[in-house]
C-alpha cells in the first residue's frame, strides 16, 4: 500500500511538473497509436468486405437504356442456358430503386432526389452454382448486345481488398516509425524528471530505498503518458473514421463499410492502450537504464 | 562484545597509481564511539564509504553487521543501509521539503507504515531538539540545525551504526560542540558511532577511541586518545 501510494503521488507530481514535455510525449504516442487504430479499422473493413463478397457471389449485368422488353426476355433465356448458371433474375430500374430504399431505410432522404429521374440501370442478376464458373459466365454475358457492363462483387472486393491492404501496410509502417519516435520522446521526458530528482534519488539510495521505490514512479509516469496517448489516438481515429464514413456514404452509398459498434471501439481501444503502455514503459526503462545507475 | 565492523587487509584504489587505503585492519565493536582522524587525502572518506558500501574494496574484506560487503548482492544493499545512518559535511537535505518531510521521507521510501512514521519522526525530532521547527524549510535554518535534521534522518530507522563524514566541517566551534554532543548522546542510547573528522578540539575534548590514517594506512589506534599523539 505504502509503495503504491508513493509511486502514484511521485509519478503524478512529476507529470505535472513537466507538463509540457509530458503532454508532447503523450501527443506523439497518440499519433503513433492513431496510425495503429487506422490499421485496425482497415482490417475490420477488409474482414467485412470479405464476408459480404462470400454472401453475394452475384453477377450484375447492366442493361443498356433503350432495350425492349422482348430483347430483355430473350437475354434472360439465353443467360439461363449458360452452363453453371443457377438462378437468373431481372431487376427493373424501379426494382433497383426500391431495393436501395430498403437497404438504406434510415437514410431514405438521400434517395428522395432520385425519385424523379431514376439513374439506376435495369439489370440481370445471375448466380452461379459455384465460384469457378464466374469468369466464364461473365465472359459469355459480356458478348450480348443489350448488356452495357458486367460487374461482379468478387472483383470489386478484390480491388478494395488490395487498396485496403496497402493502406493497412502503410499505416502499420507509419505506426512503427512514429512508435519508435514516441519511445524516444517519452524517454526524454523521463530524463527531465530524473535530472530534477537526482539529489532526491541520492538520498533515497543513502537511506536504503529499494530499486522499486526509486524506479517505480518513472515507470508509472511513462505508462500514464502511453495511456493518455492511446486515449488521444483512439478519439482521433474514431473521429476521423466516423467523418470519413459519413462522407463516403454520401458519395458512394454502395461502398461496403463497417459501421463502428461499441464492441469494436472497445477492442480497438484495448489494442491501442496495451500498445501505449508497452511504448510508455519501454521509454521509461530505456531512460532509467541510460541515465540512472540503479 | 560483538564485532559490528571488521576490516581485513583492505586496500582501495580508484584506478590510478595512488592508493586511497592500503592494508587497513580494523575492528569496531557494538556500542563503540570511534574518531577517524588524519590530514585531507589520508583516506578517511574512503573508509566511511566502504562501511556503507558506497565503494567496494579493491582488495581485502569488509564485514559490516555480519555481511561481507564485497559479496553482498546489489539488491541486498538497501537493507544493509537501513541499518546504517550516514551524515555528511553538506547535510544532503532536500531543500523543497520541510524539516518533518525530510525525516519522514527516509521512512516513507523504505516502506514504513504511516502511523509508524509519525511516531518515529516525532521521536527523533525531539531527540535532536527541532520539534518546534518541524514546518520550517532547510534554508530557513542555521547550519547546526540543518545538521541536526540530517542526524534525525539518519537515526529515523533506529540504525545499529551511525557514520559521520566531517559532520562539523561547515560549522563554527560552538555549533560543532552541539553536534558532537548529539552524536555522543546517540552513542549512549546504544548506536555505534564512527566519525571521520578534522576537528582537533572535539576529538581532544571527547576522549574517545581514535584511529589515525596517513596516506591510506592506519598509523595509530588508541583507546581514549587525542587528535595527535
Amino acid at each position: 500500500m505504502r509503495f503504491i501510494g508513493y509511486v502514484f503521488s511521485e509519478a503524478f507530481r512529476s507529470l505535472w511538473r513537466n507538463k509540457l514535455s509530458s503532454f508532447l510525449s503523450s501527443l506523439t504516442t497518440g499519433f503513433a497509436l492513431f496510425l495503429l487504430g487506422i490499421s485496425f479499422l482497415v482490417s475490420i473493413n477488409l474482414g467485412y468486405i470479405y464476408t459480404m463478397a462470400e454472401e453475394q457471389m452475384e453477377i450484375q449485368a447492366y442493361i443498356i437504356k433503350d432495350a425492349t422488353a422482348n430483347q430483355i426476355a430473350t437475354a434472360v433465356d439465353q443467360v439461363q442456358k449458360i452452363p453453371g448458371v443457377s438462378t437468373v433474375k431481372y431487376v427493373s430500374k424501379e426494382d433497383a430503386l426500391e431495393e436501395l430504399k430498403v437497404m438504406f431505410k434510415d437514410k431514405a432522404s438521400v434517395l428522395e432526389s432520385l425519385e424523379d429521374e431514376n439513374p439506376l440501370p435495369a439489370s440481370i442478376r445471375v448466380k452461379t452454382s459455384s465460384v469457378e464458373y464466374i469468369d466464364k459466365v461473365v465472359e459469355e454475358i459480356q458478348t450480348m448486345d443489350i448488356i452495357d457492363d458486367v460487374i461482379y462483387q468478387e472483383e470489386v472486393s478484390r480491388r478494395m481488398m488490395s487498396i485496403g491492404k496497402a493502406v493497412q501496410y502503410i499505416s502499420l509502417g507509419g505506426m512503427v516509425a512514429v512508435g519508435a519516435v514516441s519511445v524516444m520522446v517519452i524517454g526524454n521526458s523521463i530524463r527531465l524528471t530524473i535530472d530534477s530528482k537526482r539529489h532526491e534519488i541520492g538520498v533515497m539510495k543513502l537511506v536504503g530505498a529499494t530499486d522499486g521505490f526509486i524506479v517505480g514512479p518513472f515507470i508509472l509516469e511513462g505508462m500514464v503518458m502511453g495511456i493518455v496517448g492511446s486515449i488521444l489516438g483512439a478519439v482521433f481515429a474514431v473521429g476521423i473514421y466516423n467523418w470519413l464514413f459519413e462522407k463516403i456514404y454520401e458519395v458512394i452509398p454502395f461502398m461496403p463499410m463497417f459501421a463502428l459498434d461499441a464492441e469494436s471501439k472497445l477492442r480497438m481501444f484495448g489494442i491501442m492502450a496495451i500498445t501505449g503502455i508497452v511504448v510508455g514503459v519501454a521509454g521509461s526503462v530505456i531512460s532509467v537504464r541510460r541515465h540512472l545507475k540503479v | 562484545m560483538s564485532l559490528l565492523i571488521n576490516l581485513r587487509n583492505v586496500s582501495k584504489d580508484y584506478g590510478g597509481t595512488v592508493k586511497a587505503l592500503e592494508s587497513v585492519n580494523l575492528e569496531i565493536d557494538k556500542g563503540e564511539f570511534v574518531f577517524i582522524v588524519g590530514p585531507s587525502g589520508a583516506g578517511k572518506s574512503t573508509l566511511i564509504k566502504l562501511l556503507y558500501r558506497e565503494e567496494v574494496p579493491s582488495k581485502g574484506q569488509v564485514v559490516v553487521l555480519g555481511k561481507d560487503l564485497a559479496k553482498l548482492r546489489r539488491r541486498e544493499v538497501p537493507y544493509l543501509r537501513r541499518r546504517i545512518g550516514v551524515v555528511f559535511q553538506d547535510f544532503k537535505l532536500l531543500e523543497e521539503k520541510t524539516v518533518w518531510e525530510n525525516v519522514s521521507f527516509a521512512l516513507e521510501v523504505t516502506g514504513t507504515p504511516n502511523r509508524e512514521i509519525r511516531k518515529r519522526v516525532s521521536q527523533v525530532l525531539t531527540l535532536v531538539g527541532l520539534k518546534d521547527r518541524r514546518d520550517a524549510f532547510p534554508n530557513e535554518l542555521s547550519g547546526g540545525e540543518q545538521q541536526r535534521i540530517a542526524i534525525a534522518r539518519a537515526l529515523a530507522r533506529n540504525p545499529d551504526i551511525l557514520l559521520a563524514d566531517e559532520p562539523s566541517g561547515n560549522l563554527d566551534p560552538k555549533t560543532s560542540l552541539e553536534i558532537f554532543s548529539l552524536l555522543e548522546r546517540t552513542n549512549m542510547y546504544g548506536t555505534t558511532v564512527v566519525v571521520a573528522t578534522h576537528a582537533q578540539e572535539m576529538v581532544n575534548l571527547f576522549k574517545k577511541r581514535v584511529i589515525e590514517l596517513r596516506n591510506g594506512t592506519v598509523v595509530r589506534d588508541e583507546r581514549r586518545g587525542a587528535y595527535s599523539s
